[in-house]
């Protein structure tokens, strides 16, 4: 579905924000990107849109080289929801700023319609249908920028730090939505520091440092590498530290932590 | 679309010219801003635009100013283009279009040489309200946060299928609207927040506050300009008294 190839990418004041990239996303896969600030993560995921073309190497989304389509036309298979609500959001009304997309990809009224609908149900905002999305709390604006993105229905859905903002039962919901989305075989790709909303979902890691992946592989087991995780900045899930400290005791009541994160998980 | 703002904003240097006290600086923009309004022909303003970047050469600056340039062409164009319409008149809409030019490089000079502390210091001795000396800092300091802004809201709507480029002049204008309001809404919460911010760390408390910096001009600083306004007195002599007698 997506695929990195070799890609660097340089900005203009010549800082390399990645560096030989390689990276295979399959259909129907859950991945998530961790690293500290300023690892990559953002400038990785903007090139599967197709809004930063690799400096050199290649970047293929379903086939079709991002260099070679431009965002609006890539958009219609790639939905990315941006860290900052604040930059998308301008019309009149919550359904207006769902149906914006869809009306740019040309959907019949009666479709707008159902999607709006749909999207407004999904996310709890059905009571701010007409209000102004300008007077949204700061989750509501949040909640409101993932429904314009899914109400597209795109294959592959990149969310930037979606539990910003976010409550606790807000991003239980919103860990439930990736997985449901995930059954129903859509891509996805989530950038987040946030490692306890990530872990119940338990996605393929791809850890970047310095613009490179250091990492790639199960949560599961790639949540044990504390060392590595450290090295590139990400704190380990409370869960996994809690029972590798337990193991390590003379009586440990559990002796293989992996199988005890299996367990739990 | 960064890389031509470039020109308009301030980075730090190390030149000469760099460390020149900014009330010198801003003299010279003036004056070559002056220069700019007196003179009345292609080749005067060849003249005034060449010093400048012979300054611009100095401070170190001149790829910068040439962006500034190379943005301000595309207005320089439409201003000639329009004057064409009006005057039928070659000479005069091209001395407009390039005076337009000569204008924005003589002010963006002084902009990315100054860093916002110094614009505070000089619109300070000129004794204008503190209030004003702040709001004015505060525009010129968040110039490149907005300008980040809008290229992040272009990002976002792009991806959700909006063609900027796409239609003719009346459609890209209004395709502009969703990147427009959510840059005025940002503005406006951002410097709500700035208000309580700054009043939450006692911005106003004090009706005189004292100053950590004082600048007080060295010889090299008088120097230049003096230097800057005997220079602009010749130019401004030889444009109007020697040069039309050598023109035809």
């Amino acid at each position: 579905m997506i695929e990195f190839s070799d890609v660097t990418f340089v900005h203009q004041n010549g800082l390399k924000a990645l560096d030989k990239v390689n990276l295979e996303v399959q259909q129907g896969e859950t991945i998530a990107i961790v690293g500290e600030n300023g690892a990559g993560k953002t400038t990785l995921v903007k090139h599967v849109t197709g809004l930063l073309k690799p400096t050199s190497g290649t970047v293929t989304v379903k086939g079709t080289e991002t260099t070679k389509a431009s965002t609006a036309q890539l958009s219609r298979t790639v939905g990315i929801a941006f860290q900052n609500p604040d930059h998308q959001l301008f019309s009149e009304s919550v359904h207006d700023e769902i149906a914006f997309a869809l009306r740019n990809f040309g959907f019949s009224p009666q479709l707008v319609e159902n999607r709006v609908t749909w999207g407004l149900e999904l996310f709890g905002l059905e009571e701010y249908r007409d209000s102004s999305p300008l007077v949204l709390s700061g989750g509501e604006k949040k909640r409101l920028t993932l429904a314009c993105i899914l109400a597209w229905d795109p294959d592959v859905v990149i969310l930037d730090e979606p539990t910003v903002g976010q409550d606790a039962i807000q991003k239980e919901r919103l860990a439930g939505t990736i997985k449901q989305l995930g059954s129903a075989g859509k891509t996805i790709v989530v950038v987040s520091h946030d490692i306890e909303f990530l872990w119940p979902i338990q996605p393929r890691v791809v850890v970047m440092r310095s613009g490179r992946i250091v990492a790639d592989g199960p949560a599961s087991s790639l949540m044990l590498e504390r060392k590595m995780l450290e090295e590139a900045r990400v704190s380990q899930p409370q869960l996994v530290t809690f029972y590798q400290e337990l193991a390590r005791r003379p009586r440990a009541p559990f002796v293989d932590p992996l199988e005890v994160v299996r367990w739990v998980s | 679309m960064m890389w031509l703002s470039g020109g308009f904003i301030f980075r730090k240097g190390n030149s000469a010219y760099h460390r020149l006290d900014p009330r010198v600086k801003l003299l010279i923009s003036a004056l070559l801003f002056t220069a700019t309004l007196l003179v009345r022909s292609i080749f005067e303003l060849a003249l005034v635009i060449a010093f400048a970047m012979a300054i611009s050469a100095t401070a170190r600056v001149l790829r910068r100013v040439g962006r500034t340039m190379l943005l301000t062409a595309t207005f320089s164009a439409f201003i000639f283009v329009v004057n064409i319409l009006f005057t039928r008149n070659l000479e005069t809409s091209a001395v407009y279009a390039i005076r337009f030019i000569a204008i924005v490089v003589s002010t963006s000079l002084f902009f990315i040489t100054a860093s916002p502390d110094e614009l505070e210091q000089v619109m300070k001795t000129f004794r204008l309200p503190r209030d004003v000396v702040f709001a004015f800092v505060t525009a010129v300091r968040f110039i490149p946060v907005m300008m980040l802004d809008t290229l992040q809201i272009m990002d976002a709507q792009k991806s959700r299928g909006l063609e900027l480029e796409k239609g003719n002049l009346l459609r890209r204008v209004r395709n502009m609207i969703p990147v427009l309001i959510p840059l005025v809404v940002n503005s406006v919460i951002r410097s709500g927040e700035l208000a309580e911010a700054m009043e939450s760390r006692a911005y106003g408390a004090v009706a005189r506050p004292t100053s950590l910096v004082e600048y007080r001009a060295r010889g090299a600083d008088k120097a230049v300009a003096l230097a800057a306004v005997l220079l602009f007195a010749i130019g401004v002599y030889s444009f109007y008294f020697v040069l039309p007698t050598y023109l035809p």
